[in-house]
């Protein structure tokens, strides 16, 4: 049922046996998962079903380096369905290296193994409308699979495994008829999460208060509570709450916060394939189920061990679209149209180079020597993306030159010092915002910048082409757009020490018995994979630990 | 030797079509087809016959057509006869969530769950019924549920429904309704009703999905809620007029799209779960797992997508 703050008076009491906090992709799969179990369930949610600016604007904070990282408002929403209502949809899972202790990564290894992960993906992947859970070209594509380049091999890259694009879902819109539903589980909208009340041992949460921007206020009393508010607010919360605990709860060992991880992301170099344009292909296939999956070059496992780096993958991209000089008609295009793309898919439209005069009409001449070229790909754009719901996922332009850019993703490593901390000051609930301090360490560079060595060896010594680039802008790359936008991880890391890490193996505070984190927050590593696909497994596998806890009351 | 005699009515449907060659299959078994007889010549096969099928299926008024027939010939008969009446999930009307046998009707009910709420209304007035009420007949022979879904897949027209396709999809393999049928005429269970649909059913999405891949009808589609609502609501009518007029000509006929229908749309989204537990214990019913007859419907209707 969806209800609203409006629909209780003021001060009013509410009860359930889970109590969850925050209506994104972990706390709306979790609320599905317990549609019709014996629990009754609460999910708040601070905004509406739209965007609204007042709300939006809670999440407000400050960067210490802006260069590095995006405002705190930007890349996550504070509405029914979280940031799916914006996301970009690539899915994968994590691979069983991410779980593992690496001597060469330090703080990493999950108290958990890929295996304990591995059951709640098949329905996260369903969830995430990215179809079967099949993520190489055998198991989805069988005998009609194509190499990215034929005649390419690599001992250290495989080029078989696949990321699938969900539509993307916004997970608001597509299950929000089930949260609707008559059942156990009640949605609240504009309930505004402003005090986690302990007992007076600091170790149960013995209520929420909750507030509306008007100034109602509600309390919720329940037997567990989950934050599902997102890697950024969990910390937020979590350190804003000291009444019990000076530093905030569950930062006993000033862990909570720190560790924050992005990944490590950009674009780089030119490959100019000598093989025939038809060996190489770089786009989208469809997959049986209708979805959009693509290929990438993997850095193995084995090689990662070998070279003590961490995760990393590469996909052939098209030139860095600010620089006028790829004369192509469609990224000019794309140049010239920013100001109509959202914010979250702007970042790559800005650069030093391509703002000055000479350049605007460089790109302006690219677009009117190409007519055919981008009145197509507009058509494209609007059939296959603005108007259709499962949405191409991104621009895929061949070059008839054979002529590429590499683009890249890597796992960041697990940093203390790298961290969300509180501002001073508050935003309109009288909440201390956040302040972001996000580092990378030279280890993130030298992930890059080995994998990228390895990778443009196995290039050269397959024949089908030559990767250039400078080894001395590796860095200046990775920090090019900054942080990769949206991935908040790290920030109330699991692990089996309460001395380092702030919840266990089952997302449950060390030190407080019956609050849980739900969502990336939680990951102790970043993995080179997007998180949504493992938040929304690890939301699956608490829904049912939670059941299990329930029934054994 | 003596031979039982069954009469089995509706035996023109995919169902009654299989049941009767099921019967026909054992010796000992005198199977007759009574939907040609006249009124006078029905009832004297009903007076011969030791059990009675009643397996029509069809418009509403076929439903009522032929529950009336059979019933009118059945009153006044030994009250020992055995009669089995096929009906339909549809008597549930609107209701979601998990459905038991006991499970009332939500309005609004249409023509055609009236018509098997009436007809199970008479045939529970003979004490050694036992109602079927199955689910989404699907498999070869089952045009309904296989025939027009894989034309509609193959064409592109339905596909991932989205939230449209959410509800679910209580599928019954045709094979597995004919060993329900000949389960219940042995049954004890008289004056019991069962629900038979296999248990664990997939949403819709997944059986056209499944359904789709089953065929090489792939990509699959996702369509979008325009076009779903553009399909059901405003082409629909047209389409289904063209069809019951000029689409008499078989040339006009293969080139017209099959309607799909407001009704198909409503149940894609419908929530409705059969419980099946009573079949599976009281009449041991099993079922055939989706991907063998998924295949069997796919090689039925494998034409349609090679057209």
């Amino acid at each position: 049922m969806l209800l609203d703050t409006t629909d209780f008076p003021d001060d009013h009491e509410i009860r359930a046996d889970i109590i969850i906090v925050g209506a994104g992709a972990a706390g709306i799969t979790m609320a599905l998962d317990l549609i019709g179990s014996k629990q009754s369930v609460l999910l708040f949610e601070s905004g509406g079903l739209e965007e609204e600016p007042a709300t939006q604007h809670l999440y407000a904070g400050a960067v210490v380096n802006a260069r590095l990282h995006s405002p705190p408002d930007r890349y996550r929403q504070r509405r029914l369905g979280g940031t799916t209502t914006i996301w970009g949809g690539r899915c994968m899972p994590l691979d069983p290296i991410d779980f593992e202790v690496r001597d060469y990564v330090p703080g990493s290894g999950w108290p958990i193994i890929y295996t304990d992960v591995e059951p709640f993906y098949a329905r996260a992947n369903a969830l995430c409308e990215a179809g079967a859970f099949a993520y190489t070209t055998d198991a989805t594509f069988g005998p009609a699979a194509l190499p990215i380049v034929a005649g390419f091999t690599s001992p250290d890259y495989s080029t078989h495994r696949l990321e699938r694009f969900s539509c993307p879902t916004n997970f608001a819109a597509r299950y929000g008829h089930k949260l609707r539903g008559r059942h156990n589980v009640q949605v609240v909208l504009h309930a505004n999460l402003t005090q986690i009340v302990l007992d007076e041992n600091g170790t149960q949460v013995r209520q929420l208060l909750l507030r509306t921007l008007s100034g109602k206020r509600l309390t919720a009393r329940g037997g567990r509570y989950v934050l599902a508010t997102g890697g950024l607010e969990a910390a937020r919360l979590l350190l804003a709450n000291r009444d019990r605990h000076p530093r905030g709860i569950g930062n006993q060992h000033d862990i909570v916060g720190r560790y924050y991880m992005c990944h490590v992301a950009g674009t780089i170099g030119a490959i100019q394939f000598a093989c025939p344009t038809s060996a190489v292909y770089r786009g989208y296939r469809m997959s049986p189920e209708g979805v959009y999956c693509r290929q990438r070059f993997s850095l193995e496992e084995s090689a990662q061990r070998r070279e003590g780096i961490g995760s990393f993958i590469a996909r052939l991209h098209h030139p860095r679209i600010t620089d006028p000089a790829h004369r192509s008609a469609i990224l000019s295009l794309l140049y010239l149209a920013k100001p109509l793309i959202p914010y979250e898919y702007q970042q790559r439209l800005h650069g030093a180079d391509g703002n000055s005069p000479g350049d605007w009409l460089r790109h302006v001449t690219n677009v009117v020597t190409g007519p055919v070229e981008a009145a197509s790909f507009t058509w494209h754009m609007v059939r296959d993306r603005m108007l259709a719901e499962r949405k191409f996922p991104s621009i895929i332009i061949n070059s008839k030159a054979n002529l590429y850019s590499i683009d890249f993703h890597a796992e960041q490593y697990p940093n203390a010092a790298s961290r969300v901390l509180l501002d001073d000051t508050v935003d309109a609930l009288g909440m201390p915002r956040i302040k972001i301090d996000w580092r990378y360490l030279p280890e993130d560079v030298h992930t890059v910048s080995r994998a990228l060595e390895i990778l443009a060896r196995d290039f050269a010594a397959s024949g089908v082409g030559r990767l250039h680039y400078d080894p001395a802008l590796v860095e200046t790359e990775i920090t090019r757009y900054g942080a990769y936008g949206g991935h908040h991880i790290g920030t109330a890391r699991m692990g089996s020490d309460p001395r380092s890490s702030v919840v266990d193996a089952n997302c449950r505070l060390h030190a407080v018995n019956n609050l849980y984190v739900a969502g990336s927050a939680v990951f102790p590593t970043s993995s080179q994979a997007n998180p949504t696909l493992t938040i929304v497994a690890l939301a699956l596998r608490l829904a049912a630990h939670l059941s299990r806890m329930e029934a054994l009351r | 030797m003596i031979r039982e005699k069954i009469l089995v009515n509706g035996a023109a449907s995919p169902l009654g079509r299989r049941v009767l060659d099921a019967l026909r299959a054992n010796q000992h078994i005198n199977a007759v087809a009574a939907d040609r007889l006249n009124r006078e010549a029905l009832r004297s096969a009903v007076r011969d016959a030791d059990i009675l099928i009643n397996a029509t299926m069809g418009s509403a008024a076929a439903i009522s057509l032929a529950a009336k027939r059979l019933f009118e010939a059945l009153r006044g008969e030994a009250p020992s006869k055995r009669l089995v009446h096929v009906s339909s999930m549809t008597v549930y009307g609107n209701a979601i969530g998990q459905c038991n046998e006991t499970t009332l009707p939500v309005e609004p009910l249409g023509k055609y769950a009236s018509a098997h709420i009436a007809a199970e209304t008479e045939a529970k007035g003979f004490s050694q019924m036992v109602i079927l009420r199955p689910g989404v007949e699907y498999g070869p022979g089952c045009e309904a549920w296989s025939g027009r879904v894989a034309a509609w897949l193959a064409h592109r027209r339905i596909g991932d429904l989205g939230a449209g396709g959410d509800g679910y999809c209580n599928l019954i393999f045709i094979d597995d309704l004919v060993r329900a049928v000949l389960a219940a005429m042995r049954s004890p269970a008289a004056g019991r009703v069962f629900n038979v649909a296999m248990a664990g059913p997939p949403t819709w999405n997944e059986y056209l999905m499944a359904y789709a891949i089953a065929l090489g009808a792939t990509p699959v589609r996702r369509m979008t809620r325009r076009r779903w609502t553009l399909e059901t609501t405003f082409l629909a009518p047209p389409l289904k007029v063209a069809e019951l007029t000029v689409g008499r000509s078989p040339f006009i006929a293969r080139q017209l799209p099959p309607p799909i229908p407001p009704s198909f749309r409503h149940l894609c989204a419908q929530e409705i779960r059969l419980d099946v537990t009573a079949a599976e214990e009281i009449l041991g019913l099993n079922w055939t797992p989706l991907i063998a007859g998924l295949r069997a419907a796919a090689t039925a209707y494998g034409l349609v997508v090679r057209r």
